[in-house]
């Protein structure tokens, strides 16, 4: 057991970096280390590892572990902002919605530049079902905030949730502004666009998506992940273009060649999914299926084998 | 293996011929001319030790890393992005079977 601890703490290192919600497995990886007293060993760390490990027994339910974190954290912390936070789930985990609600008003009420005490509001009303109120403090939080990308993707999912797309894309495009080099939020601006019947538009930010992730890639080169969906929606939205005529809301120009795009399209995705050595990968005959017959006559497709 | 022997030897090469010329000038010193030309074995002895110097460094460097943004970007998945830990809800209905 002692020889894990070191495999056990890296993987709770891998876990808050790539923001994985594994509650059950941290609980289980945490509780040995919190025993063994490991926390004392990790230095700077150990304060992360404690907050992460109250959210997870939180999440799972576990209120005696969450507890113990928290004693530990607030002897370290009196008075830290952050520590507050983690009170106000713990007391959101047991405590009835409007308790939570008046303890982060109080908080607010001493310390009005707390960002995550009004997330956590925000977060809060979202679960009681007051959606209107989210969205009006979601944005006069942003409008304070305006550099906080979570917060613009966390209100364009909720105009989403509400079907309102546009609205959504809106945000988005604030999230595009604040983080433009990253492909996912343009590949979600792409598919809240499509979403929103706005096709010359979607397929615009497909291929920007594609630009970024894909921008060193050769011809021989396989899609993998993120990029197969994008290559999913550029022909989702030829076939859109080519089966009625499509306006666009926000007045995007059609891009030429959309049947040369078309086939492209077609290609890498049915690349991704003949690549030799994955032998019949999954859903594969769906795929060809789905693609037509007229896609993959023509002998300037020499991928499928 | 091959990239330490070649360091190896470089460093070798260049401490020989180091000491070659130190021994050389004070020989030049003895005899009364110390203005003396420097033989040339020990000047293609040190372009030698020099050369395999870094033959040997170039080999012996750590494997290379991805530095386009693109790369960096294929690490990451859809999950993590879409996290936003800011706004997560930790009260769910897993509390009623887990506890």
């Amino acid at each position: 057991m002692l020889a894990s601890l070191p495999s056990a703490l890296q993987t709770l290192a891998n876990y808050r970096i790539h923001n994985t919600r594994a509650s059950k497995e941290v609980v289980d990886k945490g509780k040995v280390l919190l025993d063994a007293q490991a926390a004392s060993s990790l230095g700077d760390d150990a304060w992360a590892f404690l907050e992460q490990l109250t959210l997870a027994a939180i999440d799972v339910a576990n209120y005696e572990v969450a507890d113990e974190c928290l004693r530990q954290l607030a002897a370290q912390f009196p008075g830290s902002p952050r520590v507050d936070v983690l009170s106000g789930i713990r007391m959101e985990a047991t405590q009835p919605p409007e308790i939570a609600l008046k303890f982060y008003d109080e908080l607010l009420e001493t310390d009005s530049s707390n960002a995550a005490i009004y997330k956590r509001r925000i977060s809060v009303l979202i679960r009681i079902g007051k959606i209107e109120q989210a969205v009006t403090e979601l944005s006069d939080y942003l409008d304070t905030f305006y550099t906080d990308v979570e917060g613009w993707v966390e209100l364009a999912e909720l105009y989403s949730s509400c079907n309102q797309y546009t609205s959504a894309t809106r945000a988005l495009s604030h999230a595009l502004l604040l983080a433009p080099q990253n492909p996912f939020y343009v590949l979600q601006f792409a598919e809240t666009a499509y979403t929103a019947d706005d096709i010359p538009l979607a397929i615009k930010m497909f291929m920007l998506a594609l630009d970024i992730i894909d921008r060193h890639a050769s011809e021989e080169s396989i899609p993998t992940g993120v990029s197969i969906r994008a290559w999913y929606g550029v022909k989702l939205c030829c076939r859109a273009l080519s089966e009625r005529s499509c306006s666009s809301a926000s007045d995007t120009l059609l891009p030429k060649n959309l049947p040369l795009l078309d086939e492209l399209s077609t290609e890498r995705v049915l690349t991704a999914y003949s690549a030799a050595g994955k032998d019949n990968a999954t859903g594969r005959e769906l795929v060809l299926s789905w693609m037509g017959p007229s896609d993959r006559s023509g002998g300037r497709l020499h991928f499928v084998r | 293996m091959l990239e330490r022997l070649f360091l190896l030897l470089a460093t070798l090469f260049i401490l020989h011929a180091a000491f070659s010329t130190y021994d050389h000038l004070s020989h030049l010193k003895s005899i009364g001319k110390p203005e003396g030309a420097l033989p040339y074995d020990i000047i293609l002895e040190a372009v030698i030790g020099l050369a395999m110097g870094i033959l040997g460094a170039s080999l012996n460097a750590a494997p290379l890393k991805e530095v386009t943004w693109s790369s960096e970007m294929k690490t990451r998945s859809i999950d993590e992005m879409d996290a936003r830990l800011g706004f997560a809800n930790y009260i769910n209905r897993g509390r009623k079977f887990l506890s």
